[in-house]
């Protein structure tokens, strides 16, 4: 374990996400009596399997200083093409699920090469494809609503295997070789060396910019299949359902003590993240605040992760 | 090892807020009358887009511009966004950019089409209440931006949804009442000229005003090289902060206006004005990495960014495309200017 790069073990921003996680989950339970019920942690854990397959590729881009506003567009686009196509069928879904998870690399890839290779600020680039993508969406399925997926798409999300929801069963194997990924391959190490410091990690030898490609094809991915598999457990798709998970991704990051400069930062903190925001809003749900209570919270709860992320870092401030 | 050298390496530009090569090619002084001719040239751009499509809306269909009432109409959605487009700019300028555009239109419309709907002369402090809601946001974003040195994307990304959902809070779905009075303040035409017009080419000359004042001249120096200005006493942080409040004020008179020109409030009004605020800004020329801008040229790359829709309408496309046309040509638009910059920024 000694090996961890970029920041997992040093990192106590990691330990204080969970151990916020743990605070929220009390009061929770305190405060309504079957918040601690087999039934309801099931629900937060497939709730926070959603924040945690888009908080892949946000971490990732993350961890390079930048950051992908694309990913409500990709997950929308994900769920509307994978109803269309397959219709119902369910034989249908062997190639359409391939092709939809390759799309969403392909659109990933496009904006990677606007930041890598054009120079394009990662906000600017992902927020201009978000357009297109919706617009195209509205083309496609002429008004942005599908219905009625396959079935067995819907059984899988919504099903169990030895008494684990499937959803969160994915999610402990993509977790698995994200963490696998970013601690022990020297895919991780390059991206962690390219966010810390791109000119230094230029004079070691990497191709900055290829290493810049990837995270915003993971999150092409990791966004394609948040939609196909929120198709199934909302039994349609529409072009608004991915929004909430603009805020919820980055915010998974910054609370699981990422630095939003790049560099610092780990999945395992991202996994906290995602609890923590899936307990605030069952919290507040609690308190019987609704969606309003919900974004204002997310907002503060940004600003003060990345606020106390940013000063463990010490004195790398940005200039703007 | 083979490869560019360093400074020439785009990439290099932004993953880490501070580029770590800050070399002299970016300083002002050092910019030769080449590149400030094409620096210029980058600013007529969007005068060349608004004409092109406006001969092409003239042949395909010029009932949609010169229609009774299409100028009026067509400027009524211009407004708004000339506003934003005006704030967004000086954001640019410091090398930052606000989201929170979206959280404070929201806001104001929700708030002018129930709380604050006023019959009477009352509506002018309730108007002046959602103005000084939006300085304190801006205040606000500036504020962190200067004090904790967090990027402008993530502070105001907060700010966003924070206002988002106070919007929310305060007006659930879209309906409410807005004050009559401030409908016909707002509505109508002086001496055959609709108000529309006339608020978009004030917006457009108070940008000649405006210029050369220390405020502009010192957020483009903050924009061109920050430490610098700092060095040649630039008061940085509160230029800074009083961009971010212009931004922000800019965008509460863009809800007020969208407010009557909808005759309702909306929670999510406001959404589509930070994807379309940069758009017109990047395709008005002004360089994404701060430092060079001209709020007029954002007010009429926002006039070519909602031709769009007409050449769409005149070409008989179904108005979806007009929305992928606009998340494209933002694309385009900013690839190629970061190219051009990128390689300005390196002979």
């Amino acid at each position: 374990m000694s090996d961890l790069s970029g920041g997992f073990r040093r990192n106590s921003a990691i330990v204080l996400a969970f151990v916020v996680a743990g605070v929220l989950f009390l009061f929770g339970s305190i405060y309504a009596v079957d918040f601690a019920s087999v039934a309801h942690i099931r629900t937060i854990l497939i709730t926070a399997s959603f924040t945690g397959f888009v908080g892949v590729g946000q971490t990732l881009c993350m961890l390079t200083g930048g950051i992908d506003l694309s990913i409500p567009s990709v997950l929308a686009g994900a769920a509307l093409v994978t109803a269309n196509l397959a219709n119902g069928v369910t034989s249908r879904l062997t190639w359409v699920i391939p092709l939809v998870l390759v799309a969403g690399i392909l659109v990933g890839l496009l904006n990677g090469l606007g930041v890598a290779y054009a120079g394009v600020p990662p906000i600017i680039m992902t927020l201009g494809m978000s357009g297109a993508i919706q617009g195209l969406l509205l083309i496609y399925t002429n008004g942005g609503f599908a219905s009625s997926p396959p079935e067995s798409i819907v059984n899988f999300v919504t099903g169990d295997t030895v008494g684990i929801p499937n959803v969160v069963l994915v999610w402990a194997v993509i977790s698995a070789v994200t963490i696998i990924g970013l601690s022990w391959a020297v895919f991780g190490r390059k991206l962690y060396a390219v966010g810390t410091n791109p000119v230094a990690a230029f004079l070691a030898g990497i191709n900055v910019r290829r290493i810049l490609l990837v995270p915003y094809a993971v999150s092409g991915l990791t966004a394609a299949l948040a939609g196909v598999l929120l198709l199934g457990f909302y039994g349609q798709a529409f072009t608004d359902m991915g929004n909430d998970f603009l805020f919820s991704s980055a915010i998974a990051v910054a609370v699981g003590g990422a630095s939003i400069l790049g560099g610092r930062g780990h999945y395992v903190g991202t996994i906290a993240g995602a609890i923590v925001l899936t307990l605030i809003t069952a919290d507040l749900d609690v308190l019987s605040l609704g969606t309003a209570a919900v974004d204002i919270a997310y907002g503060i709860i940004l600003i003060a992760a990345v606020y106390f992320g940013g000063r463990k870092l010490g004195r790398r401030r940005v200039a703007s | 090892m083979s490869g560019p050298d360093i400074v020439t390496a785009p990439s290099l530009d932004y993953p880490t807020g501070t580029p770590p090569n800050e070399a002299s090619p970016r300083r002002p002084h050092s910019i030769s009358s080449a590149r400030r001719a094409q620096a210029n040239l980058q600013l007529l751009m969007p005068y060349v887009y608004v004409f092109v499509l406006t001969v092409a809306i003239l042949i395909l269909d010029p009932r949609l511009l010169v229609g009774p009432g299409a100028l009026g109409a067509f400027f009524s959605l211009v407004a708004p966004l000339a506003f934003v487009a005006f704030g967004q700019t000086l954001a640019l300028l410091t090398r930052g950019v606000d989201l929170s555009v979206g959280g404070v239109i929201s806001l104001v419309t929700a708030l002018l089409a129930t709380h604050l709907n006023a019959k009477g002369p009352l509506i002018g402090l309730e108007v002046l209440a959602v103005i000084a809601i939006g300085v304190i946001i801006g205040w606000l974003n500036g504020l962190m931006i200067v004090l904790t040195g967090m990027q402008p994307f993530i502070v105001t990304l907060a700010t966003w949804s924070i206002a988002d959902g106070i919007a929310f809070a305060v007006l659930p779905i879209e309906g409410g009442t807005v004050s009559p009075t401030l409908i016909n303040a707002l509505s109508g035409a002086i001496l055959g000229i609709p108000k529309s017009v006339l608020i978009v080419v004030g917006l457009f000359g108070l940008w000649f005003v405006v210029r050369r004042t220390r405020f502009i001249r010192d957020i483009v120096a903050i924009g061109s090289d920050e430490s610098r200005s700092n060095l040649l006493g630039v008061p940085v942080r509160r230029q800074k902060v009083r961009a971010y409040i212009a931004c922000a004020a800019l965008a509460a008179l863009a809800g007020i206006y969208l407010t009557v020109q909808a005759q309702s409030g909306s929670p999510d009004a406001g959404d589509q004005f930070i994807l379309n605020s940069i758009a017109a800004v990047v395709l008005g020329g002004a360089s994404i990495f701060g430092g060079k801008g001209s709020a007029a040229s954002s007010i009429v790359g926002a006039i070519a960014f909602l031709l769009i829709p007409d050449l769409v309408f005149a070409l008989g496309l179904t108005s979806y495309w007009s929305i992928f046309f606009q998340g494209f040509i933002l694309i385009v638009a900013v690839t190629f200017n970061s190219a051009v910059q990128s390689r300005a920024r390196t002979t």
